[in-house]
C-alpha cells in the first residue's frame, strides 16, 4: 500500500493484480474497485474522497474517477482501504456493507429512480448512518459514460456507472462505527488546523468565491473557450452564462464536501431545488452546443445529474451530432446547435438510450464509427473520452496531457493548462521544453488523487511533496520522504500505462482528432499544433517516461 | 494603455477594464494597488500573489516587473488557476 498510497494509485494497483485488461468492461468478470487512502478519515481538510477504479466502457482503456464525501469516510470505518467487485449480481440489488459484513438486498423499489431519490430511498430502508453510492437510470442501461453519485457529487468520467450497473448494482450502501487510529496524532492535528486555516486565503478565492464558472469568461478572453464542437474558441453568448449573470436570475448558495474548509461548490436556485454547477458542465452543456441560455443550461446540467451521466461527454457527444446534422450527415434535422430544447431532449434520450439516444449513449468516437463520412476527425475525443473545455490548438502544453492521458483527453490528470496559463512556455507555440512541466502536472495529479487530496489546495501547498510527505507520516508512522513521493508518483503514472498496454494500447492512439491537427483555430490563426510537432512532443513524453517506442 | 480584469481580481476591483498609464508592469501593478484598495491583497508595485497571472495582450504570460509597456498594450489580470 506504501508504494501505490490509495485511491487512484491503490486502484490501479488491484486492478492489475485482478487481471481484466482484455476483459469486456461490462462483463462479470472485469474488476471494479473503490478505493479509499490513508488520509480519508483524518481531520486534513479535503481528504474525505474515494476512487472509482475500472477499464472503461467507454475508452476501452484505464479508467479512474474520483468524488467527494461522507461515502469514503463510512467506507474506511467499516474496515476497508478498498472494496472490490467482480462478478454480476442475480438481479438488480443493493450492496451493503455493514462494519465489515457484506450482503445483497433487493433493488427493485429503487429501479430506473435518479440517483438522488435512490439514496433517499434506501437510506429510508436502511438507516440514516448508511452512506450510498448509486448509479441513474443511465448506469442501468449501460449508457457508457455513465456516473456513480454519492450525496449529488459524481465519479463522473469514463463509465464507472455502467461498470456497476452490469453487475447489477444499484447503489453501494456503507456503514462504518471503526476508529482509524493515526500514528502521531499531535502531528497530525497542527499539521490539519494550519493547513485548513492557509486553505481560508487567497490561493483559494476564486474556488469559494465565484466557482469554477468564472473560468468561462477567461477562456473567452483568450479564444480557447471550446464553442459549436470545437468550431471556434470563442462564443457570442458568453457573457450570458457567466457566474455573476447566472446569479441574477437564479439565487447562489455555497457548499462543501464533508470535511472541506474550501467550499468550492455554487448552487444555483431554479425551481424549487438548487443545482450545483461548474465549469465543464456549463461550458459542455453550453458554449460547446451553442447554448447562451443560462436557464436551459442549469435544466440540462441537474437532468445529466440525475440520470447519471457525466455533463462533459453529454455535451460532448451532443455537440457532435449536432455538427454531423449541420454537415447533412446525419438526419435528425431537430437536433441543431443553439437548441435549448434539442439539447434538453437528446440528454433525455441518451439517459433512457432511446432512439438517436441510444446510439449517442456510445460515445461519440463509436458514434463516428456508425455515421461515417470521416466525422472521426471532428469527433471531440481521445482514446474516446470527450475532450474537456480547454481548446487545444491554443493550449499546447495541454493539447500534449490530452494526448498522452491513460484515461483520454481529461483535465484532472493532466494539470498542463497551469502550465500554458503562465510563462513558463508560449501557449501556442509547445516546444520539448513544455513537455517536462507536462510530466510534472500529470505525476502531481497521480499523487493528489491518490492521496486523496482536493486539486484546489495545490496553491494552498508551498512545498508539495514535503508537505504531503509529512501528512502521510503524521496518519501512517511511515518514514515516506518526498522523493519518496516523487517515484511513487511515476510508479502510479506507469501502472496506469501498464494496465493499456495489456489491455491492447498503442502509440498511434495518444494524439488528437484531425481537426486539431495542421489547421488553425479560426479565430486565432496564430494557434496552430501541426500533426509533427505533436508527434514529437509524444515522442518525448514518452521518452522522458523511459518508455522504450512507448511501451512500457 | 487598459487593464482588463478576470475572475477574483475582477470580482475585487468591481469593474471589468481601466485605463492606466505606465511604462512598465512594476509601475501599472503600483497604480492599480493604489487607484483599487481592494486588490492590495493580490496586487502590489513588487508583484503578483501566486493566485493571479497577468498576460500581455491575449498572449504572453509576463510576471517580471521591468516589463516594459506600450500605450496601446492591454493588460490582463487574472486567477492563475485554470483548472474547474
Amino acid at each position: 500500500m506504501r508504494e501505490y498510497i490509495g485511491g487512484s494509485g491503490l486502484g490501479a494497483r488491484l486492478l492489475l493484480d485482478e487481471g481484466g485488461a482484455t476483459a469486456d468492461p461490462l462483463s462479470p468478470e472485469a474488476p471494479l474497485i473503490f478505493a479509499f487512502s490513508p488520509l480519508v478519515g483524518s481531520p486534513l481538510t479535503t481528504s474525505a474522497k474515494f476512487a472509482v477504479v475500472s477499464k472503461s466502457p467507454l475508452t476501452g482503456r484505464f479508467n479512474d474517477s474520483l468524488a467527494s464525501s461522507g461515502f469514503a469516510i463510512s467506507g474506511k470505518r467499516a474496515g476497508c482501504d478498498a472494496i472490490v467487485l467482480v462478478g454480476r449480481a442475480p438481479s438488480l440489488s443493493v450492496l451493503v456493507i455493514d462494519d465489515g459484513t457484506v450482503r445483497l438486498e433487493p433493488a427493485d423499489d429503487v429501479r430506473g429512480e435518479t440517483c438522488a431519490i435512490a439514496e433517499e430511498k434506501l437510506r429510508a430502508r436502511l438507516g440514516a448512518d448508511y452512506l450510498i453510492a448509486s448509479i441513474g437510470p443511465a448506469g442501468e442501461r449501460a449508457v457508457r459514460y455513465a456516473t456513480i453519485s454519492h450525496d449529488g457529487r459524481h465519479a463522473g468520467r469514463g463509465g464507472s456507472g455502467a461498470v456497476l450497473g452490469s453487475k447489477n448494482i444499484k447503489a453501494i450502501a456503507v456503514r462504518g462505527t471503526q476508529r482509524t487510529e493515526w500514528a502521531h496524532p499531535r502531528e497530525l492535528t497542527e499539521l490539519s488546523r494550519d493547513l485548513s486555516k492557509r486553505s481560508f486565503g487567497p490561493a483559494t478565492a476564486k474556488y469559494r468565491e465565484l466557482g469554477t464558472a468564472t473560468n468561462l469568461l477567461t477562456f473567452n478572453r483568450f479564444g480557447t473557450l471550446p464553442t459549436r464542437n470545437f468550431q471556434s474558441g470563442t462564443f457570442d453568448e458568453a457573457e450570458n452564462l457567466s457566474p455573476e449573470q447566472l446569479s441574477v436570475a437564479h439565487a447562489r448558495t455555497r457548499a462543501s464536501c464533508v470535511a472541506c474548509t474550501i467550499g468550492c461548490e455554487h448552487i444555483y436556485s431554479l425551481g424549487d431545488r438548487g443545482v450545483r454547477l461548474e465549469y465543464e458542465s456549463l461550458f459542455a452543456l453550453g458554449s460547446l452546443c451553442g447554448v447562451g441560455d443560462g436557464e436551459v443550461v442549469l435544466r440540462a446540467s441537474r437532468r445529466c445529474d440525475e440520470l447519471g451521466i457525466d455533463t462533459i461527454s453529454t455535451g460532448g457527444t451532443i455537440a457532435f451530432a449536432m455538427e454531423c446534422v449541420e454537415r447533412g450527415v446525419l438526419d435528425e434535422p431537430w437536433l441543431r446547435f443553439g437548441s435549448g430544447d434539442a439539447l434538453l431532449k437528446a440528454i433525455e434520450l441518451i439517459g433512457l438510450r432511446e432512439g438517436i439516444g441510444n446510439m449517442l449513449a456510445d460515445g461519440s468516437r463509436r458514434a463516428a464509427d456508425i455515421i461515417g463520412h470521416d466525422t472521426i476527425a471532428f469527433a471531440p475525443q481521445v482514446k474516446g473520452l470527450e475532450i474537456p473545455g480547454y481548446e487545444p490548438r491554443g493550449l499546447q502544453t495541454m493539447a500534449l496531457g490530452f494526448a498522452v492521458g491513460a484515461r483520454g483527453a481529461d483535465h484532472n490528470r493532466s494539470g498542463a493548462y497551469d502550465v500554458d496559463f503562465s510563462d513558463k512556455v508560449d501557449r501556442r507555440n509547445a516546444t520539448l521544453e513544455s513537455v517536462r512541466h507536462a510530466i510534472e502536472t500529470e505525476d502531481k495529479a497521480a499523487l493528489m488523487d491518490s492521496l486523496i487530496l482536493c486539486k484546489f489546495l495545490r496553491r494552498v501547498l508551498e512545498d508539495f511533496h514535503a508537505e504531503s510527505a509529512a501528512m502521510l507520516r503524521a496518519v501512517t508512522g511511515w518514514d515516506v520522504t518526498p522523493d519518496e513521493l516523487r517515484e511513487g508518483a511515476r510508479r502510479i503514472v506507469a501502472a496506469k500505462h501498464q494496465f493499456n498496454v495489456l489491455a491492447g494500447w498503442t502509440l498511434a492512439e495518444d494524439t488528437l482528432p484531425d481537426r486539431f491537427l495542421n489547421t488553425p483555430l479560426p479565430n486565432d490563426p496564430e494557434a496552430l499544433l501541426t500533426r509533427e510537432r505533436l508527434q514529437d512532443l509524444v515522442a518525448e513524453y514518452h521518452r522522458l517516461r523511459e518508455r522504450p517506442s512507448g511501451r512500457a | 494603455m487598459y487593464v482588463e480584469f478576470l475572475g477574483i481580481p475582477r470580482q475585487r476591483a468591481g469593474l471589468s477594464e481601466l485605463e492606466v498609464e505606465a511604462s512598465t508592469l512594476g509601475q501599472l501593478l503600483g497604480t492599480l494597488a493604489t487607484r483599487c484598495p481592494a486588490l492590495r491583497e493580490l496586487i502590489t508595485a513588487d508583484g503578483l500573489h501566486p493566485s493571479i497571472v497577468a498576460n500581455l495582450n491575449g498572449d504572453q504570460f509576463v510576471s517580471d516587473v521591468r516589463t516594459p509597456l506600450a500605450a496601446n498594450d492591454r493588460l490582463l489580470i487574472l486567477s492563475a488557476d485554470a483548472g474547474g
